[in-house]
């Protein structure tokens, strides 16, 4: 953008030379920035944000003094809100989704997974997508080491074979990496997902995915009662929630916002649930509600959902967290627990046929 | 009325309404259909519509590409949409995702927005909903993996079950160029496609054998189909079998 002459440049102090030369092309996790990454804005936007992270992580050591156990109460959730310092994550999401109580009372168990005999079956279905896992990851090619995609099969293969009603879904890779890229440890990673598979999100992978159905059925009732506008849009264009959410959903807003802002929702999914995810996705159609009311056909539509998911809006992790809790009002999970059983039991008529007893 | 200047302003990556170019499609007939086109085709050639992107189109459709998980659906069609093909860049689809792109047929601009599906079962109820509002699908298999050949067969019961009865329907082998993995014959493809009667080839998104061919003949078959033009005979396989380029001399 600059086109100032070198010798002006050099007289300018150094914070205004190019912010491509200052900052790393790969991102702090192994991604490598697009080509159109907008470094400017980042390094502004950082500045803003290492002066946050720096202080919560005086205020996190402070708290923890070096313990390997924490409690779940009212004050660690108000700091996991405001997001974990990322050498603590692995920890507290352990800690927060019942991970590390599962890992220490089934010693081994892990290990045991993988020496089993596996389907080749879900094998193969597991392979088919190990090189299609962030091509994007210095961490996931086969050239690095540690390389992370021997780790991701491992910890698929584990979770597959645990969990043989669910073994493989498309999304878990993404999930399983992200798990990897923070805990740096397989057995951990999987502990995690079998905390998201078994009690934070259930039903969601499964073949008939009925949890995640009902979820983005639950989300379009919310719609419809607090963003009424962009219900009626949906109506007109005939848009089923499942075209423009189920990736939201599915990938737990991995590729969908940016990874900084995926990682603080993270935090508080491990910690408080599923709950979060419909903050996020309200939050995000509420505010972009001109936008998609704006939409002329189902295709539109679908841009604007795509397009709601990029911006400083969501770039500014911290003031998104804040929002979250706010901009959507109250959403208590009596309502949540309540919309769910409506909508499970209205998907279980529908697909399965009202006799079917399945769950 | 905010709606029209909101259209207006609207920024150049949202797409247009490809419903009809008269508007005819827009608002409370759009609502039988969540397609983008009605079925039978609304076609006003003589009234070219302007999208945000600045491409002009005088007829839309919806194809859907589906097929096993893996076969290189996304590929090809980034292939086809950018004429790039990276190896070890794309990433598995989950859920359903599309793209536009305007052909010249005959002088007769045709936007063909094309659906892209994740392959893994689980995902097909989602898939589904979207199949009988497709006017073309494009059904496709890895030569070098056999089981996405076996289960071809089920595809097609499951096209014949939820698509339009009418629906332009194209069998591709995809990856071509992997002589040395390739497990399927062409002429099993061939045989195949016979059996069912549908028209087939092979092609490959890393080399670009066929793709624009694929696409195109699509698109002039659903062109013809919309013009009713009787002194116009088209067929697909014979134009398919007369333009295709074999697979032998390629990987370049």
């Amino acid at each position: 953008m600059e086109k100032k002459n070198k010798a002006t440049d050099r007289t300018r102090s150094p914070v205004d030379g190019r912010a491509k030369d200052r900052v790393d092309s790969v991102d702090p996790y192994g991604f490598e920035r697009s080509k159109d990454f907008d470094y400017e804005s980042y390094e502004e936007l950082m500045s803003e944000y290492l002066v946050v992270l720096t202080r919560r992580s005086i205020k996190w050591s402070k708290l923890l003094k070096g313990k390997r156990k924490v409690q779940k109460n009212v004050k660690l959730k108000r700091y996991v809100r405001k997001g974990i310092p990322n050498e603590h994550r692995a920890l507290i999401w352990m800690a927060a989704s019942g991970a590390q109580d599962q890992l220490e009372k089934n010693p081994g168990y892990y290990q045991s997974l993988l020496r089993a005999e596996h389907d080749p079956k879900l094998v193969e279905t597991i392979c088919t997508d190990l090189n299609r896992t962030f091509p994007d990851n210095v961490q996931f090619r086969k050239t690095s080491n540690p390389c992370l995609q021997k780790a991701l099969y491992n910890v698929l293969l584990a979770t597959g074979y645990h969990n043989p009603v669910v073994g493989y879904c498309q999304g878990m890779n993404f999930i399983a990496g992200y798990l990897l890229i923070i805990t740096k440890d397989e057995e951990k990673s999987f502990w995690l997902m079998e905390a998201l598979l078994a009690r934070i999100l259930p039903d969601y992978y499964s073949p008939v995915m009925l949890g995640l159905k009902t979820d983005q059925e639950v989300l379009g009732e919310l719609v419809k009662v607090k963003i009424p506008g962009v219900w009626q849009t949906m109506m007109d264009h005939n848009v089923m929630w499942t075209l423009v959410v189920s990736r939201w959903f599915i990938c737990l807003y991995i590729d969908v916002l940016p990874v900084e802002t995926v990682l603080r929702i993270w935090d508080c999914l491990f910690y408080e649930g599923s709950k979060i995810l419909f903050r996020v996705a309200l939050t995000l159609i509420q505010h972009n509600q001109a936008l998609i009311q704006q939409a002329q056909s189902l295709p539109d539509v679908c841009q604007s959902f795509k397009q709601i998911t990029h911006g400083p809006f969501v770039d500014e992790c911290h003031t998104f967290m804040q929002k979250i809790f706010a901009e959507p009002g109250s959403l208590s999970m009596a309502t949540l627990t309540k919309l769910r059983a409506t909508f499970r039991a209205r998907i279980i008529t529908e697909e399965l046929g009202p006799t079917d007893p399945e769950s | 009325m905010s709606r029209k200047k909101a259209a207006k302003g609207k920024p150049a990556t949202s797409s247009p309404s490809a419903g009809s170019p008269t508007g005819k499609g827009s608002g409370k007939a759009a609502r039988g259909s969540p397609g983008i086109v009605q079925m039978n085709g609304v076609v006003h050639p003589s009234r070219p519509s302007i999208s945000n992107s600045s491409e002009f189109y005088d007829i839309a459709f919806k194809v859907m590409l589906v097929g096993d998980s893996g076969v290189g659906k996304t590929c090809l069609l980034v292939r086809f949409k950018d004429g790039a093909f990276l190896a070890g860049s794309f990433i598995s689809t989950v859920g359903i995702d599309f793209r536009n792109k305007v052909l010249n047929i005959d002088g007769v601009k045709v936007k063909l927005q094309i659906w892209d599906t994740a392959g893994q079962e689980r995902f097909r109820s989602v898939t589904h909903a979207y199949y009988r509002d497709a006017h073309a699908l494009l059904l496709l298999y890895d030569v070098t993996n056999k089981t996405s050949f076996d289960n071809i067969q089920a595809w097609l019961t499951e096209i014949h079950e939820y698509a339009q009865q009418d629906v332009v329907l194209m069998l591709l082998g995809n990856k071509a160029d992997a002589t040395h993995e390739r497990v399927v014959k062409r002429e099993d493809g061939e045989r195949l496609a016979k059996e069912f009667g549908v028209p087939f080839m092979e092609t490959s998104a890393r080399s670009g054998l066929n793709v624009e061919l694929a696409f195109t003949a699509v698109a002039k078959e659903l062109k013809h189909r919309s013009m009713k033009d009787p002194c116009e005979k088209f067929k697909l396989q014979e134009y398919v079998n007369k333009e295709m380029k074999s697979t032998g001399c390629c990987r370049t």
